[in-house]
């Protein structure tokens, strides 16, 4: 046999085991990609295509293209008011988990011995892990007119009669939104202050930088990436919720998921409901696309 | 050390009132779960058991409870074995279309709950299935899918393939050394994965809320009751979920540490 022909077999072999190898990994990567396809990829093309179509009454379809499902979301100014509250109280209830959340995770991340370093993560994964509808229900015993506050601040003599505007308010869900989503900030903001060395802390202090200083030009800087996002993961799902504002916001706090469900369940126009939801996606879409370029910011 | 500064005792308790802010609402529930009376103010009125009580006999909670283990289980199954093998595909061999597919198993964590359960409801709606327990499970599978291959990948990344070609190079055909290397070796990861899936779904609302047929999960009647009127019985059932997760979070922290060493 001569070098070339050799060459070529083993040429040929080779490829015959990359072709098996690409088989077996197919194989074994096709059920999930099936089950994503099935349960997601094809509910949510359907979706898209639905909010191009027209509606005919109580859960009927009409096979003719329109864009009208989208312009009268846009023009409609309930929605419009509702959509604006739902981002406002979102964004607002982001910003203040970020905020609240950096102190502390700077004080875990450089202030404490190692030992209770893990034992305070510790306590911040099992906060983020208890249920959330649990903590949502707590709130509810809490601000309720016959709650704990109520109650100490008539024992207390502060009051005459229970505040009722406690509960079933915007504050009601504001305050449920970030004891929820805290713990979340807070541990990806101690992730990436782990990788400060605090080194450059203390040869910033040496050199005479203020606290702040030392903050905004190092610590900001290098944790943007956490920041950003904690901030878009707690304002995505925060003003998509629709648990929360049902149940501690009252009728003072209609939210935008409250207003898809309203068209999918009580009007049965399910084209109107998935025009709504794409425009929501489109602005989930368009607010992290805008917040990941904050992560190249260097600094005041 | 150095010398203390005042603000850093002023970090320090802010630290606490964090940590306080964060548990003393789990607390309250767990207190009154134990309060004689309906009440859910002080003065507290002494311990009794009867909430609990409330919650075992009552047919509501029972069925919504083996509904919930029921859907979580069938999502564990599923989801341990699909994704099992989706990781070891993803990170064993890189071949043409690998990044789209990983991106494509993740991204549906990046969705929103409302648009994942809307986008169900209306296929389910539009192909006529009914909605059940079935259903749900659909949407947990979607959801819990790419933490689990999160969990995986991440191990399967840092596994020394040479033990593998050790197996083989000693007789052992793939599947034995699949069984007797591989999985052994990957187990306390595919146990905490399978325990953070289980914890999800047990745990899920929004998704559920636009897939459920007549029978009820134990999350939403937890949020059905609580919708209607004060019922202190929900302070014992939340009771019993937070113990389930701290049962979970404790078991899954165990395994790691055993990762570790």
């Amino acid at each position: 046999m001569t070098a070339a022909a050799v060459a070529g077999q083993i040429g040929s072999i080779n490829v015959r085991v990359r072709r098996r190898r690409r088989l077996v990994v197919a194989g074994l990567v096709a059920p999930a990609l099936l089950v994503v396809c099935g349960a997601l990829l094809v509910p949510a093309l359907n979706l898209i295509v639905q909010s191009f179509l027209e509606s005919s009454g109580y859960g009927g379809v009409v096979y003719h293209f329109t864009l009208s499902n989208y312009l009268d979301a846009i023009r409609d100014p309930t929605y419009r008011k509702v959509a604006w509250h739902s981002f406002g109280l979102g964004a607002l209830a982001a910003l203040i988990c970020v905020v609240a959340g950096y102190p502390a995770a700077y004080f875990i991340t450089f202030r404490l011995h190692h030992r209770w370093r893990n034992l305070a993560l510790f306590l911040v994964v099992i906060s983020l892990f208890t249920s959330y509808l649990v903590r949502l229900y707590a709130w509810y015993t809490i601000l309720g007119g016959n709650g704990i506050v109520n109650t100490a601040l008539i024992h207390l003599g502060v009051v005459k009669h229970p505040l009722l505007f406690l509960l079933f308010s915007r504050w009601a869900v504001l305050i449920a939104f970030v004891n929820v989503f805290l713990p979340f900030s807070v541990l990806m903001l101690t992730s990436a202050m782990q990788n400060i060395r605090p080194e450059l802390l203390e040869n910033a202090r040496d050199l005479g930088a203020s606290p702040l200083r030392t903050f905004s030009r190092i610590v900001l800087p290098l944790t943007m990436t956490g920041a950003v996002g904690a901030f878009t993961y707690t304002f995505i799902l925060t003003s998509g919720d629709y648990i929360t504002p049902s149940l501690l916001g009252g009728t003072s706090s209609t939210s935008l998921a409250n207003i898809v469900s309203d068209e999918f369940v009580a009007l049965g126009n399910r084209q109107a409901g998935a025009a709504i939801s794409c425009v929501m996606l489109l602005i989930f879409f368009t607010v992290y696309l805008s917040l990941s370029r904050l992560e190249r910011w260097k600094g005041i | 050390m150095t010398h203390r500064r005042p603000h850093v005792s002023g970090l320090a308790v802010y630290t606490v009132l964090l940590f306080l802010f964060l548990f003393a609402p789990i607390a309250f529930v767990v207190l009154f779960s134990f309060n004689k009376t309906a009440g859910l103010t002080f003065p507290f009125h002494g311990f009794s058991l009867r909430w609990y009580r409330a919650v075992f006999s009552s047919p509501t909670y029972r069925e919504s409870i083996v509904a919930s283990l029921r859907v979580a289980l069938i999502t564990v199954v599923v989801v341990v074995v699909v994704g099992t093998l989706a990781g070891i595909g993803l990170t064993r061999h890189a071949f043409r279309g690998s990044g789209a597919a990983r991106g494509l198993l993740l991204f549906p964590a990046a969705l929103p709950g409302l648009f994942v359960g809307i986008a169900l409801l209306s296929f389910f709606v539009q192909t006529k299935v009914t909605l059940s327990l079935w259903t749900v499970t659909a949407g947990h599978l979607v959801y819990v899918l790419p933490y689990f291959v999160l969990v995986v990948t991440s191990r399967l990344q840092r596994f020394d393939y040479l033990l593998e070609e050790a197996a083989r190079d000693l007789g052992a055909g793939p599947w034995t050394t699949f069984r007797r290397v591989t999985l052994p070796l990957i187990a306390p990861s595919l146990i905490a994965g399978a325990l953070v899936v289980f914890s999800l779904s047990w745990d899920e609302v929004f998704i559920t809320f636009f897939t459920i047929g007549a029978q009820n999960t134990l999350p939403l009647v937890i949020y059905s009751t609580v919708k209607q009127s004060v019922d202190p019985s929900v302070n014992a059932i939340s009771t019993l979920l937070l113990a389930g997760s701290l049962v979970f979070i404790f078991s899954v922290r165990r395994l790691v540490v055993d990762l570790q060493q």
